[in-house]
């Protein structure tokens, strides 16, 4: 039975349960992730950074499918033939997770490279990596028309269904980075509002950036290669937004962060799936949805203590 | 723990500040002890603020030797305009970044800290402010609050940033009496960089003028400057009760 936006009807999710849970688990905890450390690059001003980077890594990605069929073409066709799992990953060289996250470390460089020394701002250096990424993206998937389906999935996250090795990367990280950031966030909240403060103390300023830069190439790299550029930068900047609207504490910030994008990824999916839409944007559109939301309420709260406050 | 009296925390000799390799300012010899109260003055660009880098170790120093005392504990307070509003940091939050450090990075044992960093707001006469978020509150709280965070830390060397910049005037005087009692009630010692010369120099110990453009860099008493040529081709011959303006 259909439901009344024309898509599947919620027995026939649930019937499929089995066929998208990895996606659905991909999608609530690269939200997770990336919204955690979303506070961190919203509050730091580097919101383009991880835009730079998702697009880096969809680079990457494009490379990874190109370059083996201009360094072996008769390998790379015989692989077309074996079938999608083959010419996807031809060997462990050419597995595009590995080139998403080697083209997002790159990217990741110029936040730990000093670029008033060339007389430029980061902004100009991260947006020349986006340009150059993205028409670089664009020109190598001219090239490999046969995977271009791919490629636009990475591009715009079109992951109805993902890999379970993406899971298994993804979950890892989120683990990994995410308890990592449990315990270092007042370090890192300190080197991000006063680094001078924070370095006079003693503070591992520099370690601390190094470990947040690496955590964002590396989130968003994994996440990009399983769930796509656009989903990855909406999970990066809009779940920490939504929670910087609805309260001041910090740490609720970041746990509402973290729940929020989770919330979207998850809902994102299902949205998609009982829409018939496509999963990426619908899981940006959720995300924005629920930032509209946090900021509507935040207006009305705002209006309704200023008229309490009026003689 | 308390240092006595003019135990010696920083000692120049021939230090030369400056940008890359490039002296903004001649060698200077000085030494900073505990209890002491150092007004850093100059115009605009003099070089005031490549020096207190460089006597915080932030960057290093074109020429000359700077040596610290062993263990000396820091503390900065930044200028109000230098912490971006954008963070939602309350009051609490921001005297306990005063208690992290090499080793305290993570804060994670937050009881035995909330009380010192409490200690430290009623220290500052802030108490009641301490779940404020920090970019709520008017100029003199908020600098009150800074200077909360650098009694938290208990640092023997205490380097002050215009404390009071954008303040009024009662706000200035609450500002300064506080950081006479970081070195009147701790003993610490504070290097105090004021565009307010007639207010820093009133209390001050000692004075350090400094001018790029005239090659000056020069460590004297605080009653003894106003005497020298260099001062007065700075602020002129006559500083009035009112803000000294070069």
């Amino acid at each position: 039975m259909s439901d009344i936006v024309g898509g599947p009807s919620w027995r026939e999710l649930w019937a499929n349960l089995a066929i998208f849970k990895d996606a659905i688990w991909v999608g609530g905890l690269a939200g997770a992730l990336l919204g955690a450390i979303g506070v961190h690059v919203v509050l730091r001003r580097m919101v383009f950074a991880s835009s730079a980077i998702a697009q880096a890594a969809a680079l990457g990605v494009a490379l990874s499918f190109w370059i083996p069929a201009i360094v072996d073409p008769s390998g790379h066709a015989a692989g077309h033939i074996a079938g999608p799992a083959a010419h996807v990953a031809p060997s462990l060289l050419f597995e595009p997770v590995l080139w998403a996250i080697a083209a997002s470390l790159l990217a990741t460089l110029v936040f730990v490279a000093n670029p008033v020394h060339l007389h430029l701002t980061r902004e100009s250096l991260l947006g020349f990596v986006f340009l150059v990424s993205g028409a670089g993206a664009v020109i190598v998937g001219s090239r490999i028309t046969q995977e271009a389906h791919d490629l636009a999935a990475i591009l715009f996250g079109s992951a109805v269904v993902v890999q379970p090795v993406d899971l298994f990367l993804v979950a890892t990280a989120t683990v990994i980075l995410l308890g990592g950031h449990a315990v270092l966030w007042r370090a890192l909240l300190f080197a991000g509002y006063d680094p001078m403060g924070a370095r006079v103390q003693g503070m591992p300023v520099r370690a601390l950036n190094v470990f947040l830069f690496l955590s964002v190439g590396l989130s968003v790299a994994l996440c990009t290669r399983a769930l796509g550029a656009l989903p990855v930068f909406a999970f990066s900047v809009l779940p920490a937004m939504t929670a910087l609207a609805l309260t001041a504490r910090i740490g609720l910030v970041f746990l509402l962060a973290t729940l929020v994008g989770a919330l979207s990824g998850v809902g994102g999916y299902v949205v998609s799936f009982k829409g018939d839409l496509p999963v990426g944007a619908t899981q940006t559109t959720t995300a924005a949805a629920l930032l509209t939301a946090a900021l509507v309420w935040r207006f009305a709260r705002a209006r309704y203590e200023r008229r309490g406050r009026a003689p | 723990m308390r240092l006595p009296p003019g135990e010696r925390l920083v000692r120049t000799d021939s230090l030369v500040v400056g940008h890359e390799g490039a002296a903004i300012l001649p060698p200077l010899s000085m030494t900073i002890a505990a209890g002491e109260l150092w007004a850093v003055i100059g115009p605009n660009g003099s070089g005031k603020s490549t020096f207190v880098r460089t006597a915080l170790g932030l960057v290093p120093a074109v020429s000359g030797t700077l040596e610290r005392r062993a263990e000396l504990r820091l503390a900065y307070v930044p200028q109000q305009s230098a912490l971006d509003a954008i963070f939602p940091i309350s009051v609490l939050d921001f005297v306990l970044m005063g208690l992290q450090g090499p080793g305290n990075v993570t804060l994670l044992a937050r009881r035995a800290n909330d009380v010192r960093a409490r200690a430290a707001l009623d220290e500052a006469g802030v108490p009641a402010l301490e779940r404020r978020q920090l970019r709520d509150l008017s100029g003199g709280q908020r600098q009150r609050v800074l200077i909360a965070r650098a009694l938290a830390t208990d640092a023997d060397l205490v380097f002050l940033d215009e404390p009071t910049t954008a303040l009024d005037a009662a706000a200035e005087h609450e500002v300064l009496e506080l950081t006479e009692q970081l070195r009147a009630k701790r003993g610490a010692a504070v290097v105090m960089v004021t565009h307010l010369v007639e207010d820093g120099l009133e209390r001050a110990d000692h004075a350090l003028l400094l001018d790029r453009d005239h090659g000056v860099a020069l460590p004297v008493a605080a009653a003894a400057v106003r005497a020298l040529p260099e001062f007065e081709r700075v602020y002129g011959r006559f500083v009035g009760r009112g803000e000294a303006r070069p």
